[in-house]
């Protein structure tokens, strides 16, 4: 999904303040101590008011999920919430492999297009009620039916047969032909054509389970109580104020090792709170960097280096509005800037520089693509070539960038220095608010476009290819347009072994990046967290799946 | 008087009818969009259409006005675009109350400090006294609160270990000290300003010259005389103090980790939750509007010489 990056400093202050930090209302910071409380009893922690020895409960900033319906999220804050309390028929190790979750094993026929699953024995929601194959059917029908109003069932369920002509039928059709429940345990799903990317949407909230019997009883009030197969339940919800989660019982696996876990959703100074032992996490801003990179201070022994997140944050040009729509331009524009300075300078070499399109670590990626690096004279040389080599020849260049107060991101201010002395090429820089850049960006309407990116939804490579450069993609917003890369994508997306598939995916990369129809500039990390010394096993990932059932207080 | 009264009662609903009207059209012809904020990247004009049919966000603009307008007279401000499935109040009333709670220390601490302040500085216009209330009050006022807040973290919570660094647990919690303590010190400087000035015009007004010159005591004419005309502006500021009251504090409520109506109001702005912008558009302006009611009627209670009509 689109990430808003680095958009300008009073926001990255707020926002700064708002992911990490905050406390469980009632703990006094004194109590914080060695004393985990060993005995699994959940009543002991169900009001959560501590009654001062350290519980088994981990404690973090978060902010408010807009639902906690798994078919209706959009969102990555209501998506990490999801993957902890409803799970699905397969989901994500650490690695980025699929794994089986609810579904004990799988078949897919040669053809590529029928997947039976095999659900496990063993599986109960929350509430006691055994999760069938039947569930599943009416979670995914449920999912398409127009009424529930899901935002991309289209996208994630829209390859199996049938699910196209429930969302499109407006409620007279809502039953999904490639959807059988063969028997309690045995679901058969049928996609439209081989795309062996599907398994790797079924790990997305969108196509996870329900209990049928439960939904069906509580009618709308289910949302406040959600009854799920994930490692946790909902204990506790207070809007702008707290979320609690506890261990679920019934979990399937093995069961979470802390008793719970505590969100504080009010805000408050990450950073203060976490020294003051309110919190276990924190992420670490660059204002804090040096100073808990100090071996003197206390905290650097708590400090942690966050792996890359799968986001590529690139500037974006429209192919189809002069001067972007010569490649030679793009290409010179692309020369002309040094990421390596930046990164060094501007973010204390908390990003990468980003030369492809596919991040490192990410599936499909590969070390081989040949990126446009900085280099002054060849970015000159291109701009020779192009057609608006002369400056009264070059229409006026408008950088557009969402935000709303004050300076734009210092990166892309230096990019438009670097291209003024580089170049001479000239650029005004224009903010507009994050609704209406995307409502422009949406209807392929800006020139170029800055401060925004792709973070990966699923870890296939056709979540970056096929959705940035594929030129019917909606996402495609510089109207970018290569039949061969086309012609390769199209064949990616039926291709059955994955290994060819990848180099389908890298071929098309290669010519996308020789074309220069994004500047790519950071594959993004969060940098630094700091995570206190009692919490053991907690992992960072950079994609959604469930991580505080394997992270324990010590 | 009743008849005025009256008349601004009348005039109550018709204001706020053209307020949501005003804010309503600003919405709907506005750029940017609720459904694509939340479709991001994934947005498609069919599927974020077939959202729209189903939200009745396709209806003729004075269409949603009116079935708007009709539900909110009844107490049903609609469900929130963002939050799936939650009624506005449901989302508002709680942040609501915490924002209300914590305006009411605040403005407590702000009248407790800035009246005697601002009475002594009057009082002792023309000494060195003066100058040196006004100078910390404007220093006080001025300071922004992204650095006050900040500050008195780092000394109570950090380094003295006195209250916790955020939270919000009542009035009766001692986490609301600092936050309380950061809106309501620039708050008391506003009062020492306002009745500072206020006092030293009625100082030298002729009646208070009059009793000095007839030999009441110094003690008497400042409060029998002077006081109650100097209060005059303090009444003004109550009442919109009052109309601030469900107000959050955008940036307090975020450096303290307070449950206030401050963020939601932003978020909803960003994300085009158009019936949380519209309920909080809404309280605010009936609140102001009732104020404004209440200061006038007061005036006539403080100040007989003041009539309605």
């Amino acid at each position: 999904m689109i990430s808003k990056l680095k958009i300008f400093l009073f926001s990255a202050i707020i926002i700064a303040a708002l992911s990490c930090g905050s406390d469980d209302t009632s703990e006094e910071p004194a109590s914080i101590g060695k004393n985990s409380n060993v005995a699994p009893s959940l009543e002991g922690n169900s009001t959560g008011s501590s009654s001062g020895s350290k519980e088994n409960i981990f404690r973090i900033n978060f902010s408010d999920p807009p639902t906690f319906d798994p078919h209706l999220v959009t969102d990555t804050t209501s998506a990490s919430i999801i993957v902890e309390i409803f799970s699905g028929l397969v989901t994500l190790n650490k690695n980025l492999d699929i794994i089986p979750d609810l579904a004990e094993s799988w078949e897919i026929s040669d053809d590529g297009t029928v997947y039976t699953f095999k659900l496990r024995e063993n599986i109960k929601f929350s509430n006691g009620d055994n999760v069938t194959a039947e569930d599943f059917k009416w979670s995914i029908e449920r999912a398409a039916n127009p009424d529930t109003g899901s935002y991309n069932a289209d996208v994630y369920l829209g390859d199996i047969v049938g699910v196209k002509e429930v969302i499109e039928s407006n409620g007279s059709k809502t039953s999904i032909d490639g959807v059988k429940a063969l028997d309690d345990k045995t679901l058969e799903i049928t996609i439209d054509s081989p795309k062996t990317y599907f398994l790797a949407k079924l790990t997305y909230p969108t196509a996870f389970v329900l209990s049928k019997n439960y939904m069906e009883s509580q009618g709308d009030n289910w949302i406040d109580k959600p009854v799920g197969t994930g490692p946790f339940i909902l204990q506790e919800y207070q809007i702008g104020q707290i979320l609690k989660l506890k261990r679920n019982d019934l979990y399937w696996g093995e069961k979470s090792k802390v008793d719970g876990v505590i969100m504080n959703l009010a805000g408050g100074v990450s950073m203060a709170m976490y020294e003051n032992d309110e919190i276990d996490i924190t992420g670490v801003g660059l204002a804090d960097l040096e100073r808990v990179k100090d071996p003197n201070d206390p905290l650097s022994r708590d400090l942690v280096d966050v792996p890359p997140q799968f986001t590529l944050s690139y500037i974006g040009f429209n192919v189809n509005m002069p001067p972007f729509d010569d490649e030679n331009f793009r290409k010179a524009l692309t020369h002309a800037v040094d990421k390596e300075l930046i990164a060094d300078k501007i973010y204390s070499g908390l990003t990468k520089p980003a030369y492809a399109v596919i991040p490192p670590g990410f599936p499909g990626f590969s070390p081989t693509i040949n990126g446009l690096e900085f280099n002054a004279e060849l970015a000159k040389d291109y701009l020779e070539k192009s057609k608006y080599a002369d400056p009264s020849s070059r229409p006026r260049i408008i950088v557009t960038i969402p935000g709303t107060g004050g300076s734009p991101g210092l990166d892309t201010e230096v990019i438009s220095d670097m291209w003024r002395e580089t170049l001479g090429v000239e650029v005004e820089i224009q903010q507009v608010e994050w609704a209406t850049y995307l409502q422009d960006m949406n209807r392929k309407r800006l020139q170029v476009w800055a401060g925004s990116g792709w973070q990966a939804d699923y870890p296939d490579p056709q979540d970056f290819i096929d959705i940035l450069f594929y030129s019917e993609s909606d996402v495609n917003h510089g109207n970018y347009k290569n039949s061969r890369v086309d012609d390769l994508i199209i064949e990616a997306r039926t291709e059955l072994d994955q290994n060819r598939r990848y180099l389908l995916y890298n071929q098309a990369e290669q010519i996308v990046v020789d074309e220069a129809p994004i500047l790519p500039l950071w594959f993004d990390t969060d940098g630094y967290a700091l995570v206190k010394p009692w919490v053991k096993g907690y992992s960072f990932t950079p994609i959604i799946v469930p991580k505080y059932k394997d992270l324990y207080i010590e | 008087m009743l008849k005025y009264i009256f008349k601004r009662i009348i005039w109550m609903p018709i204001l706020l009818l053209m307020v949501s009207l005003i804010v309503f059209f600003l919405g709907v012809y506005g750029p940017g969009d609720p459904i694509e904020v939340q479709l991001g990247n994934n947005y498609d004009e069919e599927s974020a259409d077939r959202i729209r049919e189903k939200m009745g966000l396709n209806d003729p603009v004075f269409v949603q006005w009116f079935n708007y307008v009709r539900n909110a007279a009844v107490g049903d401000f609609g469900e929130s675009y963002v939050f799936k499935n939650r009624e506005v109040s449901e989302l508002l009333i709680p942040k609501l109350i915490v924002s209300a709670k914590l305006n009411i220390i605040s403005f407590f601490i702000a009248i407790i400090i800035g009246t005697p302040l601002g009475f002594y500085a009057a009082v002792n216009n023309g000494n060195f006294k003066d100058p040196i209330v006004v100078i910390f009050s404007l220093v006080f006022y001025a300071m922004p609160v992204f650095f006050t807040a900040p500050f008195l973290i780092l000394i109570f919570a950090l380094q003295l270990d006195l209250v916790p660094a955020a939270g919000w647990g009542g009035v009766f919690d001692k986490r609301i000290i600092l936050p309380a303590l950061t809106i309501g010190v620039p708050g008391a400087a506003v009062f020492v300003r306002l009745i500072r000035s206020s006092m030293i015009e009625v100082l030298d007004t002729d009646y208070v010259k009059l009793a000095r010159a007839k030999g009441v005591s110094e003690s008497k004419v400042l409060w029998k005389h002077a006081f109650r005309n100097g209060m005059l502006p303090v009444v003004t500021i109550m009442g919109f103090s009052l109309a601030g009251l469900f107000g959050g504090s955008l940036i307090v409520e975020i450096l303290y980790g307070i449950p206030g109506v401050g963020r939601i109001s932003l978020d909803s702005v960003y994300s085009r939750d158009y019936p949380v912008i519209m309920a909080i558009v809404l309280l605010g302006s009936s609140a102001l509007v009732v104020a404004n009611l209440i200061i006038d009627f007061l005036y006539t209670l403080v100040d007989p010489r003041i009539e309605l009509q």
